[in-house]
């Protein structure tokens, strides 16, 4: 079993089968047999995520997972932004954010980039500063400082935010991995705080601790 | 670098795994292989065979049942971070798998995976001992339950057989005055900890502590309990001062090694102080009443 076998692999929308030692990475399957370079390699132990694409949605780092665990997956890679509805056959918002906010120096790190920040417009359309830095935190940049990236996704989410406004929500409905329902109702309107896709309230906070704390056990609050 | 060639087999069920880990020499599980496919890659680990239980669907699961909450050999640390279930009654769990790792790794990587890699920085190894946790493992003769304090051996290293599959690890679920917390010291997102503290805490109906589980993690050879500090909490009021004491007995049964990130007397200091957050969380999500008290 050390033979290749054949795995089926939807990437950007096409339908390929190609053919894999087990061993084979995600990564160098998308790279070598598929000839998709824009998917970078930058470490051998999983920290840099320049290798990161969305497997079914979900942003993983394809340095990390061998092809054959990928068969018959939908994986979307840098490639494949320019065809999303959302990038309206130009760039789409998050490269263009890329782009105007000065989110790259050398670009090694921007596939990587732009596909957790893909991944989290997906699921939270209005991210605060500190969930967009949370989001990338599996992907080092050497040259920026994570400050003008940062700036970038904040681009495109007032970008598609703005267009939803404008087309009631027809573009963000038709980005592919958010169900119609979630585009069309409008996250801006909605009026209220953390709702609509917004942070989990979060407890654990210690800004007491330089207070002496004293515990009365047995009382209801 | 790429991995060593290796046989490569796609079990769906569990019985297929288990005849195939029984009758094959050496095998290696692949689950959510985070930490194995670097390994593999640079060849710190060389199997001739590997095992890839990913399609193994009945083992992909997050729930509650028969006084246990369960997770599957498949359950994923991003799906303990997106349960509800989760949020509303385990405290350490909610406070743990947002602390591993990155979003993409937490997205691939196993609850169940990360304890049987044994890795003494790992987290959930010190949050199953505080909970006494237990692993389900399936093997030639059938299942076995191991404690978690009987399952960690050596870094890397644990009684799972060489035969057995884990397929569950669980705790059991929260008495009624319950409440439980993890902290845990990096020096940046997606770093093992430098040190990290997990703690649960069960009040009578007197709010005296019943019982009091803590699990220390990165600061011993093992994921390692502090019996001393447990025995301290059993039969008080929760208060500062219980804390504070019980964080010197954890600081003094932890044994971390100096290195890059921290001494090992500045170690000891982070387990006390972890220890006594955790404590304080822990009793407060159990009911007790937190009160802040200027000095």
């Amino acid at each position: 079993m050390t033979d290749e076998t054949e795995i089926t692999l939807t990437v950007n929308g096409t339908e390929h089968t190609v053919e894999v030692e087990p061993r084979r990475l995600l990564v160098h399957a998308i790279r070598e047999d598929l000839d998709l370079t824009g998917t970078h390699i930058g470490c051998d132990t999983g920290n840099c995520g320049a290798c990161t694409v969305l497997k079914d949605g979900e942003p993983i780092k394809s340095c990390l997972m061998f092809a054959t665990q990928a068969d018959g997956a939908e994986i979307l890679t840098v490639e494949g932004m320019e065809d999303l509805p959302a990038a309206d056959d130009d760039l789409h918002p998050l490269q263009e954010g890329f782009r105007e906010e000065h989110g790259l120096q050398c670009g090694y790190c921007t596939p990587g980039m732009l596909m957790a920040g893909k991944a989290l417009l997906d699921e939270n359309p209005e991210p605060e500063e500190d969930e967009i830095r949370e989001a990338i935190s599996g992907n080092l940049c050497r040259c920026t400082g994570y400050q003008n990236i940062v700036r970038s996704i904040e681009y495109a989410a007032d970008e598609l935010d703005a267009r939803a406004a404008t087309d009631g929500g027809a573009v963000a409905a038709a980005d592919g991995e958010r169900s119609a329902d979630a585009g069309g109702e409008a996250d801006t309107f909605c009026g209220l705080e953390d709702c609509c896709g917004g942070p989990d309230a979060s407890g654990g906070d210690h800004a007491g601790d330089q207070f002496e704390r004293e515990y009365l056990g047995g009382e209801e609050t | 670098m790429k991995s060593a060639p290796f046989e490569h087999y796609e079990p769906t069920t569990t019985n297929e795994a288990t005849s195939l880990l029984e009758s094959l020499d050496d095998p290696t599980i692949l689950a959510g292989g985070q930490s194995l496919v670097p390994m593999l890659r640079f060849r710190l680990a060389n199997p001739d065979v590997v095992v890839d239980i990913n399609g193994i669907d009945s083992l992909d699961y997050l729930r509650e049942e028969d006084g246990y909450l369960k997770l599957g050999a498949l359950a994923r640390h991003a799906d303990v971070e997106d349960s509800d279930l989760i949020d509303e009654r385990y405290g350490s769990f909610a406070d743990t798998a947002p602390l591993v790792a990155d979003p993409q790794i937490r997205n691939r990587g196993t609850v169940a995976g990360s304890v049987a890699q044994a890795d003494p920085k790992g987290d959930w190894g010190s949050v199953l001992l505080a909970h006494e946790g237990e692993i389900v493992a399936e093997g030639p003769d059938g299942e076995r339950v191991i404690p978690a304090d009987e399952f960690f051996l050596l870094p890397y290293d644990t009684t799972l057989g060489e035969d057995e599959l884990i397929t569950e690890v669980r705790i059991p679920t929260p008495e009624p005055r319950e409440g439980s917390a993890y902290h845990k010291l990096k020096r940046k997102t997606g770093d093992y900890a430098m040190a990290g503290v997990g703690a649960r805490l069960v009040l009578d109906d007197d709010g005296r502590i019943e019982t009091a589980g803590i699990g220390m993690t990165a600061v011993d050879i093992t994921n390692a309990q502090a019996t001393d500090a447990e025995q301290h909490l059993e039969g008080e009021r929760p208060s500062a001062d219980l804390f504070e004491t019980a964080g010197e007995l954890a600081a003094e049964a932890s044994n971390p090694e100096s290195d890059e990130h921290g001494g090992a007397d500045y170690k000891e200091r982070m387990v006390d102080v972890l220890a006594q957050r955790a404590l304080g969380d822990a009793a407060e999500r159990a009911g007790a009443v937190r009160r802040k008290v200027t000095q």
